[in-house]
């Protein structure tokens, strides 16, 4: 038999060296359990809806491509929001440097239901203070803040951050202190803190 | 109870402690002016960084996740698609039946060569039939514009609008063996000796098609490819081209991709051995076996006047492109075109006539050796070194 012949057999039959994939149906389920709350996150964190959206589907995509995720119960959820907030503290983190960019989407995305004008400019002030600092933290930092803010319990963050829930709480209360820390040298006004 | 970490004050405020936990803490706390003063520190500095967050909540704001959803599968799907090269989008899936390219061309031909005021009731059809292939090297100028995007979307919608397929090929069908092949397709179906028995065998169905020209779509179809000196006469319009195409085999050797089967590359689409072909594996060797398709076409058809455009729009030069077309016989040959920039080829003999051996330096490597011998055309494809593709024909059964 020629070697072709040999290497074409070794390889046989097709299915051993298929990757493994995920089920349609049970990705399905996961997007629709999540996606909305991983938009949600994004979205504080980026003030923009189309790339909260763009960066919520760049993380099914990885999901998609990371089949192995689905292995273990439970896994899927603290991936999809770990991979979420740190493409999203990566853009906001990119974002900072393109600082004209950000104040346009900042103010042009989230028109929110302020009493005047006035009160609208400030609003976005204010964010963008806030992005700014959640900029310039510890990565490790802005995600346990944002993910706080979006809600989730000590529980949840201890899966996201893949550690024990009793050190959630030092993470928070340390995560705080330098967003105030950072955010008073910054910006200097105690009032808004 | 010692005093508390950070921590566990933050935790406190954050109510993320057991009952049991809270209650010996607030005794602490009670007790100990230290920690109390430390816990109203802290709950006044996360009241301002969560007062803070807070003005990031994007409430009032919905995701529609389905609707997401949908829009997320139409884009993997796109991705996932195999990227094709300029040659592979040449016979692409969309430009289904694919030999309505041809047909296409030949339309074209009919548009330059005839004169408007002869009237089609004169006209009798002519056939073509493949008795050679020739290879052609093009080098376009660009292989992802949006401008060849926008072509092949015009082509594509151009083809469906006005293709009459009159004979479905249908799915098509796994064979068992290659005699059982032969007797459903109607020829003597020829395997790969050295490669064994193949792994899957599967015999496309008789299909015919006719495509009625529109002279206004194929004008701006011409326009859009950057070739608006091409003037159609429009007394063409309605002239008919008509296409048949026998049943056809593929044979598939080595670790073939599962889709092959349910997708099945339609081999009378591919006589150059490149339409709809599968994301092969490395090892994955395929054979196609196609009798020739039979174009018939309004006479006095000039093909070569419309090839040399065809050719031109490919990426070849007017110059190169009309001596090249004075040297085929276009009622007989298929002229095969491969990006010169990406691929070579050479003339070889193999099974006893002369064919031609194409390699593509991408697609990792990819070969196509192509002949036609009695009547039928042959496509022998695999990656790696091009020389195994002659080791592999000359080991084929008779």
């Amino acid at each position: 038999m020629s070697h072709t012949a040999q290497a074409l057999k070794a390889v046989n039959p097709v299915a051993e060296a298929r990757p493994m994939q995920w089920p349609d149906a049970e990705f399905e389920a996961v997007f629709l359990e999540h996606y909305s709350r991983i938009v949600g996150v994004l979205l504080r964190l980026l003030g923009e809806r189309t790339r909260a959206e763009e960066l919520a589907n760049d993380v099914f995509w990885k999901l998609y491509r990371t089949p192995s995720v689905g292995e273990v119960d439970g896994r899927v959820g603290g991936w999809l929001y770990r991979t979420a907030t740190n493409l999203g503290i990566d853009a906001l983190r990119a974002r900072a440097r393109r600082r004209k960019y950000e104040d346009a989407a900042a103010r042009t995305q989230e028109g929110t239901a302020a009493a005047s004008p006035l009160d609208d400019m400030v609003r976005a002030e204010q964010r963008r203070r806030v992005r700014e600092v959640l900029a310039v933290i510890r990565p490790g930092q802005a995600q346990v803040l944002i993910l706080r803010a979006s809600g989730f319990s000590y529980k949840q963050l201890a899966d996201v951050l893949e550690l024990k829930p009793g050190g959630i709480g030092t993470l928070l209360s340390r995560a705080q202190a330098e967003f105030r820390k950072i955010y008073m040298e910054l910006h200097g006004k105690e009032e808004e803190l | 109870m010692n005093c508390p970490s950070d921590g566990t004050l933050q935790a406190r405020l954050d109510g993320e402690l057991e009952a049991g936990e809270m209650e010996e803490l607030n005794q602490h706390v009670a007790s100990c002016s230290r920690c109390r003063n430390r816990l109203e520190m802290m709950q006044a500095q996360a009241e301002r960084v969560q007062g803070a967050l807070a003005t990031l909540d994007p409430s009032g704001q919905t995701t529609d996740a389905p609707r997401a959803l949908a829009r997320f599968r139409t884009k993997m799907d796109e991705e996932l698609e195999p990227k094709r090269t300029w040659f592979g989008k040449l016979f692409a899936p969309r430009l289904r039946p694919a030999w309505g390219v041809l047909a296409l061309v030949c339309a074209v031909a009919v548009l330059l060569s005839v004169a408007p005021a002869r009237t089609f009731a004169e006209r009798i059809l002519a056939m073509l039939r493949v008795k050679k292939i020739t290879v052609v090297s093009v080098y376009p100028t660009s292989t992802e514009t949006r401008t060849d995007q926008r072509t092949a979307k015009m082509l594509s919608q151009l083809i469906s609008d006005n293709v009459v397929v009159t004979m479905d090929a249908g799915k098509p069908q796994p064979q068992p063996s290659a005699a059982a092949a032969s007797k459903l397709a109607g020829f003597d179906v020829r395997t790969i000796g050295e490669l064994g028995t193949p792994q899957k065998i599967l015999v496309n169905g008789e299909a015919a098609f006719q495509m009625t020209l529109n002279r206004d779509r194929m004008q701006a179809i011409l326009q859009e490819a950057g070739r608006s000196d091409i003037q159609l006469p429009s007394s063409i319009d309605g002239a008919m081209v008509a296409v048949h195409i026998p049943r056809t085999v593929l044979s598939a050797y080595g670790n073939c991709p599962e889709r092959m089967a349910h997708h099945g590359p339609p081999p009378q689409e591919q006589p150059g051995g490149e339409a709809n072909q599968p994301d092969a594996a490395d090892n994955c060797v395929f054979m196609v076996q196609a009798p020739s398709p039979t174009v018939s076409v309004p006479p006095n058809l000039n093909i070569s006047q419309v090839a040399e455009a065809a050719l031109e729009l490919a990426g070849m030069s007017p110059s190169e492109a009309h001596s090249f077309c004075q040297t085929v016989d276009w009622s007989s040959t298929l002229v095969v075109p491969v990006p010169g920039n990406v691929s070579s080829y050479q003339t070889v003999n193999v099974d006893g006539v002369t064919g031609t051996l194409i390699s593509l330096r991408s697609d990792r490597n990819r070969y196509s050796l192509l002949w036609v011998k009695n009547g039928i055309i042959y496509s022998l494809n695999g990656h790696g070194d091009p020389n195994q593709a002659l080791n592999l024909a000359a080991s084929l059964t008779d």
